[in-house]
């Protein structure tokens, strides 16, 4: 394995045939406009001022682009106390629905055993309950467990909301993995933990991110549970904060547009760092091995 | 022996889920089949709810709602990926923008969207009357032929980055010699795509697939943001009428039918969609 | 081995979190909705103080998602010990059982206004004290009713002269008068209903057996109702449009009247000062009187509160003559507290002499579901789906069929 991966770095890499340049630019052109218009919008929306946030026709560009928005958010809100809830809830069940679905995808992806697709089925009918329909019988289960206004409640929560849909992606990335470099391992005398964590789990690296991603992503954006699990200002998150900025008959718009962007803006930058490591590069030399 | 080994990987996970869920499914079976005062009524509920044509209108909007929105989730997201794919400058900053529509929460787009698609306030009118686009202002949200397609349209945008995300995670999985492959048989980029990246990723994209289904059923939060199942109910979806049920008509009985009806048809599709997939190649030994 | 591993770890966190923060004895959980959280603070401060022994715990509540929030506590029997929450909601609660009857605890209820108590009183009991009420007027541009050649001091009184008034008004990308027929149903209800009720006709009869929104009172104030679109005195956005909605257009200069309430007053002054505002009532059919649709807050104490004795001491303390007039956001429902010098400002007039003529909604266990029928007739009108005679027919069938059930 280890000479062989010396010898792929060694090589000048064969290039690829891709797309050539004008597509790439016109498409790279159209993801950043549909993915950015309603972004930038809000993003001016943050620094408009009450009057020019409605108006008849709509304006672009305020007359004096006004920070006042971001400061309420930042320094007279409670923002920032939800945002480190928010990340604390976040990583919890992200982390805890990762590491029973790492464990429960291996064991889908690689072996056969009876009852398999029925078992696999089970795994999601949490979530063809609505969620009008659970959200009752598990207000109950979080009280009878004493973890109504608690972290760990909200994160169990979440992590029954997140599990299914992880263990069914990585399931897919982990047979994407060729058997055959498990099998070269395990003749070698790994244990099948072992070849887990040292050959697959780095070898499916690409999906493990993305379902970290999915993860942490819906559990910071959650709105409706956050609301009925936690009424403490201790333990609400981020998504309650953004609906403290309405009152009954008045939503003040410039401060949500802000807040919003102080709750995207993280998480982009975050995968900006992590996309780097949505790189296979084991892969070639390993299959060879 | 190997069959065992498996099983123990996966119960962790099933005995968590089943702790947590087993009580819920229950309570909702029990409520459909009771009355206010916890008296049995066998089928009552299931009638009452099945009765008004409502039902079936809601029924017919979720069949058109899902598979519409995931068609355009499905096809745009693969595409984004295949070009995130590519090496170019400022491709991390791309995917990282990429992320965006997903990450911005839930309730926000969608309030962001129905204002930027009002009639009067709205930025899309303004600028298409302004370009000569359109010759007057449309009513996308109150027109009832646009409605459904705009509220599809901003479910798409929000989701197909979910898919352009899973999918690049798969096409970043791709042996190198599988390229290498191709390219000793001298294959054009777009042959690549067709014979060793679809091929390749065809697990991840039906796992997505089942899933955004799986969500399609479940996601109230854009329809129920903008129209609330309007106008005239031209958007209601089951969702939404089981919600209204719910929390607004205090039918807890009804809704939980409903709920239970709902269940049925979905873990019948989810069914079909496993034993169809466990009889195509690419399962593991 | 690692999978028993991760088992036993998970059940020594079960464990271990179960040590929950449960309520203790003279503890008040106090659910308010965050627009009043400042003088909530300085009430809940006061009673500490008088009362040692009794803490107020205040959570705070937001408008976003609030019937789903107290609903799934009230269910769950995780309540609580007090939640404000809308009249209208109260009865649901009630005859569901989730909540206690507060006979014991009204004080003076002779000083309360009838309509509000009788909008939370089911089967005999009182079921919620009612704080806070308020209806609905018209409020108008004075500047564009001179522009037009109207007298801002002679607003019109009749429908006749209502839409004469906003036929004038319209024109130049202004729109005379918004009506709403989106967002939250409750908005269009509020908006619509009081012209059934002026004309004599109803959406039930009185002892609830019989539909009645298809008869020719309720149709003729349909008619009237949707026509405002239908003429294109209304904007064109007025089936995407709630009470915000019509709000923003009328600062935003686009319609120079529209129906609000005294809590839009604020908005307009801070949004747009340049706007002189008037108010007056919502006109009526001529020899006929006006109408509006009662609204405002009840406290409720759920079936599980944990102290619903401390709770009950401290709702009388809050619904003092003074108390209440001081913490409510609109009028008090005690006329006594509607005395306080708060409610003399000359722009809230017009709203207080709307108050008597204010009703709640039908007490019936369907009447969301009721409501629900009459508003998707109301939006197949203004869709052009069909006329206000065969949506209110197709209306009055599926009512019908509620109130048999």
């Amino acid at each position: 394995m280890t000479a062989s991966a010396t010898r792929v770095i060694a090589q000048p890499k064969m290039k690829k045939p891709g797309l050539s340049w004008p597509i790439i630019l016109i498409g790279s052109i159209l993801v950043l406009v549909v993915c950015m218009f309603p972004f930038v919008w809000m993003g001016l929306s943050s620094i408009k001022t009450l009057k020019e946030l409605y108006s008849v026709p709509p304006i672009w560009w305020p007359a004096v682009p006004t920070f006042d928005n971001y400061y309420k958010v930042l320094f007279e809100s409670n923002i920032p106390r939800y945002f480190l809830n928010s990340v604390i809830i976040s990583v919890g069940s992200t982390g805890l629905a990762l590491i029973l679905a790492i464990f429960a995808s291996y064991g889908f992806a690689r072996f056969d055993f009876k009852g398999k697709p029925y078992l696999q089925a089970f795994i999601l009918v949490g979530q063809l309950l609505p969620t009008a329909a659970i959200i009752v019988p598990l207000f109950i289960t979080l009280r009878v467990l004493g973890l109504v206004n608690t972290y760990w409640g909200l994160i169990l929560v979440y992590m029954i909301v997140t599990l299914p849909l992880s263990v069914w992606m990585l399931t897919s990335y982990f047979r994407a993995v060729p058997v055959e470099v498990e099998e070269a391992a395990i003749l070698d005398g790994a244990s099948r933990l072992g070849v887990l964590f040292r050959i697959t789990l780095p070898l499916s690296l690409p999906g493990l991110v993305a379902v970290i991603v999915y993860a942490f992503v819906t559990t910071w954006n959650e709105f409706i549970f956050a609301l009925c699990f936690a009424t403490d200002s201790s333990v609400k998150t981020l998504p309650i904060g953004l609906a403290e900025f309405s009152t009954e008959f008045n939503t003040d718009w410039g401060a949500v547009m802000a807040a919003s962007v102080v709750m995207t803006v993280p998480i982009a930058l975050l995968f900006l760092v992590f996309q780097k490591m949505f790189v296979g590069g084991l892969t070639a030399g390993a299959t060879k091995g | 022996m190997k069959s065992q080994t498996g099983l123990l990987f996966v119960l962790p996970a099933l005995i968590v889920l089943f702790m947590l869920i087993a009580y819920p499914v229950a309570y909702t079976g029990l409520l459909s089949v009771t009355d206010g005062n916890g008296h049995l009524v066998g089928f009552k509920n299931f009638a009452a709810v099945l009765k008004p044509r409502v039902t079936t209108q809601a029924f017919i909007n979720t069949i058109y709602w899902v598979f519409g929105s995931i068609v355009f989730q499905v096809v745009l997201g693969t595409l984004t990926a295949i070009l995130l794919n590519q090496s170019f400058f400022g491709r991390g900053a791309l995917r990282a923008i990429t992320l965006i529509p997903w990450v911005v929460p839930g309730i926000v787009a969608a309030t962001t969207w129905a204002w930027m698609f009002h009639t009067e306030f709205g930025i899309i009118n303004y600028m298409m009357t302004g370009s000569g686009v359109l010759q007057s202002p449309i009513g996308w949200l109150t027109n009832k032929d646009t409605v459904m397609p705009v509220l599809i349209a901003i479910n798409v945008w929000k989701l197909f980055p979910f898919v352009a995300i899973m999918v690049l995670a798969g096409l970043q999985s791709i042996p190198n010699d599988l390229y290498e492959a191709a390219r000793v048989d001298g294959a054009s980029f777009w042959e690549e795509v067709w014979y060793v990246m679809l091929p390749s990723v065809r697990p991840v994209i039906t796992a997505v697939t089942l899933l955004l289904v799986i969500w399609g059923l479940n996601s109230i939060t854009i329809i129920y943001a903008i129209t609330r199942g309007g106008p005239a109910n031209k958007t209601l979806i089951t969702p939404i009428q089981i919600f209204r049920l719910a929390f607004e008509s205090f039918q807890f009985n009804q809704a939980a039918a409903l709920s239970v009806i709902f269940f049925g048809v979905a873990i019948v599709v989810v069914f079909i969609y496993i034993k169809v997939l466990s009889a195509q190649p690419g399962e593991a030994k | 081995m690692r999978s028993k591993r991760t088992a036993a770890l998970l059940a020594l966190t079960v464990s271990a979190l179960t040590l929950s923060t449960a309520a203790f004895a003279g503890e008040v959980v106090w659910w308010t909705p965050n627009w009043g959280e400042a003088r909530a603070k300085e009430l809940a401060g006061k009673f500490e103080a008088a009362n040692p022994g009794i803490t107020i715990k205040m959570e705070v509540t937001t408008s976003d998602g609030l019937p789903q929030r107290v609903l799934t506590a009230l269910q769950s029997g995780g309540a609580p010990d007090i939640i404000e929450v809308q009249h209208g909601w109260v009865n649901g609660y009630a005859q569901n059982g989730l909540i206690i009857p507060l006979d014991d605890t009204i004080q003076d209820k002779d000083d309360y206004a009838k309509a509000a108590i009788d909008y939370v009183s089911w089967d005999g009991k009182l079921w919620a004290i009612p704080y806070r009420m308020e209806t609905r007027a018209v409020v108008f541009n004075k500047a564009d009713f001179k522009a037009a050649g109207l007298d801002p001091d002679h607003p019109p009184q009749t429908w006749k002269e209502f839409v004469d008034a906003a036929t004038k008004l319209t024109g130049n990308g202004k729109s005379g008068f918004a009506i709403t027929g989106g967002g939250e149903m409750g908005n269009t209800i509020t908006g619509s209903l009081p012209y059934i009720w002026m004309n004599g006709g109803s959406i039930i009869s009185d002892d609830m057996t019989t539909a009645t929104v298809n008869q020719p009172a309720a149709v003729e104030a349909v008619t009237f109702y949707t026509d405002f679109l239908k003429k294109g005195l209304s904007p064109a956005s007025t089936l995407e449009n709630d009470g915000t909605a019509a709000r923003r257009l009328f600062i935003a200069g686009a319609v120079s009247s529209y129906l609000g309430g005294q809590f839009d007053i604020p908005s307009i002054r801070t949004e747009n000062p340049a706007i002189d505002i008037g108010i007056f009532q919502t006109p009526h059919p001529d020899g006929k009187e006006t109408a509006g649709v009662l609204g405002g807050w009840s406290y409720i104490i759920p079936k599980d509160a944990k102290n619903p004795g401390e709770a009950k001491k401290f709702l009388q303390f809050m619904n003092t003559s003074e108390n209440q007039g001081f913490f409510t956001d609109t009028f008090p429902v005690r006329i006594s507290s509607q005395a306080q010098p708060r409610f003399n400002d000359p722009i809230l007039a017009v709203f207080k002499s709307m108050l008597p003529f204010a009703r709640p909604v039908p007490i019936h266990k369907n009447w969301v579901q009721i409501s629900q029928a009459y508003f998707d007739g109301l939006q197949r009108i203004m869709l052009g789906d069909q006329t206000p005679q065969e949506a209110m027919d197709q209306a009055n069938e599926e009512i019908q069929a509620l109130l048999d059930s």
